[in-house]
């Protein structure tokens, strides 16, 4: 149990060495979209992971908060630092509006609905050309400078100094889902997730701690969306395509859904693994789809903590078990 | 006095069939009232009126002389109306203190884990807690469905069925629990086939049958009744009910 806050924080300085250590832009590009999609995926973990539903619409709120932000940035000149809270507070907002219709059904009905929505919103993005310039994007996205009291401005346009910025609010993100899921409103997340029936009929509200769950997702996924944006510059419909949700779902589920750790690594593992099977060029995406296969049909409870049940030595373990 | 639960003329369609066709019932502090009735005749329809899962068609369910029909079923049950289910409800997969402390969270009580721990002793199974609810044999699963509901510190205690498939034993650790549960000034509503509980415990039996009141009284007085006789064992029609 004393072992895990010095291992969280040599994983903290191990991150915060990473520009130190990888100079290559590439790698470091791929540790910037990884942080990125840590964000994400911590908020959408909290929907599938915790209260059960299974959310399609997660990687539409990350891009409607990538849009929002942009357009905030190209309409009005509000620059990220102000387009980042705007993004989340407004995509919370519309998550709220949708959730007080769809969270009153569960299984494939919400499912449905979630897709429905996801289209919905990307046929927006595509046709309102006088709003979103269609299919043609919002370019010229930029990164503003960061002030820091004490120190003065910073340039953070390069990828060696973005990465921190990604790295700061991954952890902020990562101990807010904490302190709320280590909180009673996330102990009444799993028992919603357990037995809906059951919650309800000893006082707990399925349809509020749901929500409470989807609308703080939703504003995660919002502000990944918009730390995106200006990171990349641009923005274009293909950010609402069904392959953004498919890869966030296994960062979820693969990482071991509903314990926050599994899916931050899942989403660090599940985008360098595809470029890292990039040396098997054409066979790639074959091993890539064998491997989640695979991990789908027998590893229910995703591949990272069974794989460290077989690495870590027992007695290890065993000692440390509480803490888990 | 009004009584702490009252049902006034409930009546349940659902589509054309008259599930309940306007039922009468009241239980004050520290009394049991059992609904019994041949299966089918409308008795856990009644709790999941009472609990807000249905709504009644007609009719109207009082708690403290306050309607409480038209509520969400997490509102009566924090008012402290809270039922147990006929097919068993654990939360399967979480150690016992997480799962019957959800009852305590609901009604934001500071130490949810300690009326966990008091409810579980209640019923007998604190020296079980660290296990999950998976892991306990099926009468122990009925006796746990007790402990959540009583976290939830409830009022007016509905039970469907806690004895079902127990062997004598372990019905007559029930029927020891719902004593001690009465004389804690519980209200309790017992939906139950074992007719030797029913009988032992019961200060009043409203006997249902196709959706109708057909007695109400002390056990004795109903078990004597024409009519009830009749649901249970003689007319084609009783055969007919069962056979649903």
């Amino acid at each position: 149990m004393r072992g895990l806050p010095v291992a969280a924080a040599l994983i903290v300085v191990a991150l915060c060495a990473v520009p130190l250590v990888v100079h290559d832009e590439y790698f470091l590009h791929l540790f910037i979209v990884s942080g990125v999609f840590v964000i994400a995926v911590l908020g959408l973990d909290l929907i599938v992971g915790y209260v059960g539903q299974l959310s399609l619409a997660h990687a539409a709120f990350f891009a409607m908060g990538a849009y929002t932000s942009a357009l905030l940035f190209v309409r009005l000149k509000w620059s990220m630092w102000a387009g980042l809270p705007a993004a989340a507070l407004l995509v919370g907002l519309i998550a709220l509006v949708l959730g007080s219709v769809i969270l009153r059904t569960r299984g494939h009905r919400f499912i449905i609905i979630t897709v429905v929505f996801a289209e919905l919103m990307k046929l927006v993005a595509t046709n309102w050309v006088d709003m979103t310039r269609g299919f043609m994007g919002l370019p010229g996205l930029a990164v503003p400078p960061l002030w820091i009291p004490g120190i003065g401005t910073i340039d953070i346009t390069a990828k060696s100094h973005f990465y921190y910025v990604v790295l700061f609010a991954a952890i902020v993100a990562f101990l807010l889902c904490r302190a709320l899921v280590r909180s009673s409103v996330g102990h009444k997340f799993v028992l919603v997730r357990e037995n809906e029936p059951l919650a309800e009929s000893l006082g707990i509200s399925a349809f509020r701690y749901s929500m409470i769950a989807f609308v703080v997702g939703a504003a995660l996924a919002a502000a990944a969306g918009s730390l995106y944006a200006h990171y990349v510059g641009f923005v274009s419909p293909d950010l609402f395509n069904f392959s953004y949700v498919t890869i966030m779902l296994i960062m979820v589920i693969l990482g071991g859904k509903g314990t926050l750790v599994g899916p931050a690594l899942g989403a660090v593992i599940f985008t360098f693994l595809p470029e890292l099977l990039r040396e098997a060029s054409h066979w790639r995406m074959i091993v890539f789809a064998t491997i989640l296969i695979v991990a789908t049909l027998f590893m229910p409870k995703g591949i990272i903590f069974p794989l460290i049940t077989h690495l870590v030595p027992r007695n290890w373990r065993l000692r440390n078990a509480r803490a888990a | 006095m009004p009584a702490l639960l009252e049902g006034r003329g409930i009546a349940v369609r659902f589509g054309g069939v008259a599930a309940l066709k306007g039922v009468d019932l009241s239980v004050d502090p520290g009394e049991v009232l059992s609904v019994i009735g041949p299966n089918g005749a409308g008795k856990t329809t009644l709790f999941n009126v009472i609990t807000g899962r249905v709504r009644p068609t007609q009719g109207s369910v009082l708690y403290r002389a306050q309607p409480i029909d038209k509520l969400a079923p997490f509102r009566i049950a924090q008012l402290g109306v809270v039922r147990t289910f006929q097919k068993t409800e654990v939360f399967g997969a979480l150690p016992l203190v997480e799962g019957v402390a959800a009852g305590a969270l609901a009604r934001n009580d500071p130490d949810p884990a300690e009326r966990a721990r008091e409810a579980l002793a209640t019923v007998g199974l604190y020296g079980k807690a660290h296990l999950t609810a998976a892991q306990l044999s099926y009468g122990d699963q009925r006796l746990l469905e007790i402990a959540q509901a009583l976290a939830a510190d409830p009022k007016v205690l509905l039970l469907d069925e806690p004895a079902s498939g127990m062997n004598h034993q372990e019905s007559r650790r029930i029927v020891d629990l719902i004593v001690q549960l009465r004389a804690r000034g519980l209200a309790v509503i017992l939906v139950e086939h074992n007719m030797h509980v029913v009988m032992t415990i019961s200060d009043r039996v409203i006997v249902i049958n196709y959706g109708e009141k057909i007695a109400d009284g002390k056990p004795d007085h109903v078990r004597n009744d024409a009519r009830v006789i009749e649901a249970y064992l003689g007319a084609p029609q009783a055969a007919h009910a069962v056979a649903r």
